[in-house]
């Protein structure tokens, strides 16, 4: 009998035999179990994942973010694609806002003074006891006729909340007032008087084709980091047929500097002479259309501005004269071109004379109105959401400051501060700190025990954005009507209240006027009523036909948005440029103080509101890489005459006060200047941002733009010198050595001065 | 040979179990969770949006709900009290399998079950699962429906336009 391979699979395949031959293709006995494991495994979320949207309250732009929320907990916060200002990115700094939620030295519970002034000597109070105190200390006011010797500062507020704050200050009569360190007041006066609009117009960076920017740090934090950044991304690589070209005229080489195609090095508090001489250029030139030449100049022609031939501004500024007129042809040749000034040029006392003249070129290039240009943002959709509390001038701030101090024209009984630091911003010199001691009562209203929160005698900690309502309309605007709206992601992590709720409660308590103004319980009351408004308008990228499925779309997209409603165009007067220059002032002389100190904004701390947070401390500087410190930066040939090297500590002194950090050799500022970044040396702020570095706005001059009274944070002059102690700057760059390739030698970069 | 066929005649390669419903430690019945309470297929079975395997859920999983839910009758009494015993005593609970498919075959829940839902629009979970795996959300025993086979894979894929390539299932 022949046995075909066929057959013997058939025999096998039905037979004992075949069992045993094919056991190995059965999957063995064990394999028919299915184990459930006891423990989830560690990598398997024990619970589903919620994205809420809401509105980021890191600086004051307001971009909207979604939330990651599982089991309650706050994880992630990212950028809301359906936000108009930041389209779903994001920044370091909105993304550190998890560690404000769940900091460990945030203050958890309202606090009473017990021992002296500043001691830290606190002991726990209930709400209850905590509101009654404030209402009855407020009542007392009333009750002896002196209302208007209470205080209420506050961070720069727009939108209901400003209305709020407005409203309850006006009814009770008490004083208002608002303050940012680097406070944007110049800049606001200077656009308020080009384009008469209190907000921020759309500086159209995605759609320009050239851009001079004098020290508008438009990729830091300038305004809003976000959304220009991502217009940077369009301006250079979007669709289009010639990438935008950069030219960025500032003392220094920061990050916006070295990502321009040029970087143009300029004398401190020059800049508008510098922005007159490109006008006298594309006048005499006839780049510029004549009849708008003609009206800017007043009728005169060029002759008027005779004084910014560019030979005579080349002396004045510091750029050669061939250099301003190539800029004025590249300036006229790739339109639309766009001219922006930012803290740099503002930050001197010839502040609003400098952004008049950067921010009228826009003028004479024909870039107002037009795409690629300054555009003009139109008024919010409703009235409440248009108020606004803008931060302070400077001026304003020494006159109050000398009014806690000298108690004239009338004392300051109650001093109430809720989203504010001016004893740490404010320079020493304005002796805030001193007027403050003349305060009976100091009553705080932060998250965090700050400088100015250390010397209250009774704190009511407000909830993180994260836990509490609100609503923001975005500034700088995108061009048309939107608003933002935050909702509280997860409910309060510690006993702490919303401002604005307590800001109510209290007005409620006094009754009378205040709860006439400000009838509602909660703040949800009165955004819901904003809320109804916009309902009723039923246009917009929310309609629907009952207001509780509104309020529900409008919290679940984060805001309200309409881009059919942009500004009515309006024809705006031509401004006349200025015939005569306005020379910057400086505190101390070139003799004794040799070097202009530049401030600049920390790209990660900011103005030093990020400094509790340790992912923005250790967020490295991107020109410096250096983290968790502050440093003074100086050209390597200044410092060899100085006989200076890296790392060494040494003494920064202004005519107004000292302080200690580290040198930070850069090549790329000029020799006459010194630069700091603001955010660090704070003597309280919780464990990551105490004794930690120095604040240079400590040394600063009380010195005020000549119009306007902003303060001019480019104004001291400051003397360096060696304490012959040294301490390594905690730095990336530099801990890896360069190697250079043997067979490509580094092409030494021609001198830029003389370009 | 005629002894050694005879000898061997009768015996079975154990196969896939078409039509068989293995009795399991624990009377669980998917009537109840899946269609009485309208949980989710893949809030248990959770890898199968992310792996080849669907898992069986931890035990500490059936707690989410059964810490407190200790069951209405006797009988749900008995069976939720084994869950519950076996998480007090740390110990996993043996289910006994119902699918398994070939070990030169590599089978992937997660592009299944994203395929599906691609091609077909707004279709609930259940009725995804139940393309291969039958009705599963109305019966309190689970067993195969399907063959499950190379052909039965095939003719599947052809309908659905998914690859054919050999090295798509096998390994």
């Amino acid at each position: 009998m022949e046995l075909t391979r066929r057959d013997f699979l058939k025999i096998s395949g039905s037979s004992a035999a075949g069992a045993v031959l094919f056991a190995g293709c059965t999957p063995p006995e064990h394999e028919w179990k299915l184990e459930s494991p006891v423990l989830l495994p560690e990598d398997t979320l024990t619970s589903f994942e919620n994205w809420y949207a809401s509105v980021c309250r890191q600086c004051e732009a307001g971009c909207g973010i979604i939330t990651r929320v599982v089991e309650g907990r706050a994880k992630k916060i990212e950028g809301n694609p359906l936000h108009p200002l930041n389209r779903g990115k994001l920044c370091a700094r909105g993304e550190a806002g998890l560690q404000a939620l769940y900091h460990p030295d945030r203050l958890r519970t309202p606090l009473r003074r017990t021992g002296p002034r500043g001691m830290g000597q606190y002991q726990i109070i209930s709400w209850d006891e905590a509101l009654n105190e404030l209402v009855s200390r407020l009542k007392d006011q009333q009750a002896q006729g002196s209302a208007g010797a209470v205080a209420l500062v506050t961070g720069p507020l727009r939108g209901l909340e400003a209305h709020l704050v407005t409203r309850f200050a006006r009814a009770y009569g008490a004083t208002s007032l608002a303050y940012a360190p680097l406070e944007e007041t110049a800049l606001q006066a200077a656009l308020k008087q080009l384009f008469g609009q209190d907000t921020y117009p759309v500086f159209d960076i995605a759609r320009a084709n050239y851009i001079l920017s004098f020290g508008a740090n438009f990729l830091e934090p300038w305004i809003s980091q976000v959304h220009y950044n991502r217009a940077y991304g369009e301006f250079r690589q979007g669709q289009r047929t010639q990438r935008g070209y950069l030219v960025q005229v500032e003392p220094r080489l920061s990050t916006t500097a070295a990502n321009a195609d040029e970087w143009v090095p300029v004398t401190p508090g020059t800049e508008g002479v510098l922005a007159l001489s490109i006008a006298y250029v594309l006048i005499d030139r006839r780049l510029a259309s004549p009849t708008v030449a003609q009206a800017m100049t007043g009728g005169a022609g060029v002759q008027g501005l005779g004084a910014f031939r560019p030979e005579e501004a080349s002396r004045i500024t510091g750029v050669p004269a061939e250099r301003i007129e190539a800029i004025a042809k590249a300036l006229a040749e790739r339109r639309p071109a766009l001219v922006l000034g930012g803290l740099g040029p503002a930050g001197h006392t010839n502040g609003l004379f400098n952004l008049t003249a950067i921010y009228a070129l826009n003028f004479l290039l024909e870039s107002v109105g037009r795409p690629g240009g300054v555009l003009l943002n139109p008024a919010p959709p409703t009235p409440e959401l248009a108020a606004r509390a803008p931060a302070s001038p400077f001026l304003e701030w020494q006159r109050f400051a000398e009014r806690l101090r000298t108690k004239q024209p009338r004392p300051v009984n109650i001093l109430m501060v809720h989203d504010a630091n001016p004893l740490y911003g404010l320079p020493p010199a304005v002796q805030f700190g001193e007027g403050l001691k003349n305060v009976p009562v100091i009553i705080s209203f932060s998250s965090f025990m700050d400088e100015t929160t250390a010397m209250a005698d009774l704190i009511l900690p407000d909830s993180t954005y994260l836990e509490s309502w609100g609503e923001s309309i975005p500034d700088p605007g995108p061009g048309f009507q939107a608003v933002g709206f935050q909702q509280p992601v997860v409910k309060p992590y510690f006993s702490t209240r919303s401002f604005t709720d307590v800001l109510l409660t209290v007005a409620g308590e006094l009754g009378g006027q205040a709860k006439e103004e400000l009838p509602w319980n909660t703040y949800k009351d009165a955004l819901r009523e904003t809320a109804q408004r916009l309902f009723r308008l039923n246009r917009g990228s929310i309609r629907k036909p009952d207001f509780e499925s509104f309020w529900n779309t409008l919290l679940q997209e984060g805001g309200w948005r309409d881009e059919q409603a942009t500004a009515p165009r309006v024809d705006l007067r031509l401004p006349v440029l200025a015939r005569q220059s306005q020379p910057p002032q400086f505190s101390g002389t070139d003799k004794d103080y040799p070097f202009y100190l530049h401030v600049f904004a920390s790209a990660g701390l900011s103005d030093g509101r990020g400094a509790h947070l340790p992912w923005l401390q250790m967020t490295p500087d991107p020109t410096t890489t250096i983290m968790w410190q502050s440093w003074v930066e100086m050209n390597p040939r200044t410092a060899a005459a100085l006989g200076l090297r890296e790392n060494d500590v040494v003494v920064v002194e202004s005519p107004q006060g000292r302080l200690e950090t580290m040198l930070y050799l850069y090549p790329a500022i000029p020799p006459g200047v010194v630069a700091m970044p603001t955010g660090q040396g704070h003597t309280y702020l919780g464990r990551y941002a105490e004794k930690r570095g120095a604040n240079p706005l400590s040394i600063l001059a009380p010195m005020a733009t000549a119009e306007g009274g902003a303060l001019a944070w480019g104004a001291t002059r400051v003397r360096i010198s060696k304490t012959g102690r040294q301490y390594p700057l905690p730095k990336l760059e530099g801990s890896v050595p360069a190697v250079q390739p043997e067979d490509y030698t580094i092409i030494p970069v021609t001198d830029l001065r003389t370009r | 040979m005629v002894v050694l066929l005879a000898a061997l005649a009768g015996a079975q390669v154990v196969a896939a179990q078409l039509g068989g419903a293995p009795d399991q430690p624990i009377g669980f019945t998917h009537l109840t969770h899946a269609t009485t309470l309208q949980i989710d297929c893949t809030f248990c079975h959770r890898n199968v949006t992310k792996g080849s395997t669907a898992s069986v859920p931890a035990v500490q999983q059936c707690m989410f709900c059964h810490a407190v839910v200790t069951g209405q009758t006797p009988l749900t009494q008995q069976e939720i009290a084994k869950v519950r015993d076996a998480f007090q005593n740390q110990l996993p609970i043996d289910w006994v399998r119902v699918h398994r498919v070939p070990d030169h075959v590599r089978f992937i829940h997660e592009a299944h079950y994203t395929g599906l839902r691609a091609r077909n629009p707004g279709i609930s979970t259940q009725n995804l699962c139940a393309t291969c795996h039958g009705d599963v959300a109305s019966t309190i025993k689970v067993g195969q429906v399907r063959q499950l086979r190379m052909g039965d894979c095939v003719a599947c894929h052809r309908a659905n336009n998914a690859p054919t390539d050999c090295t798509t299932c096998h390994k």
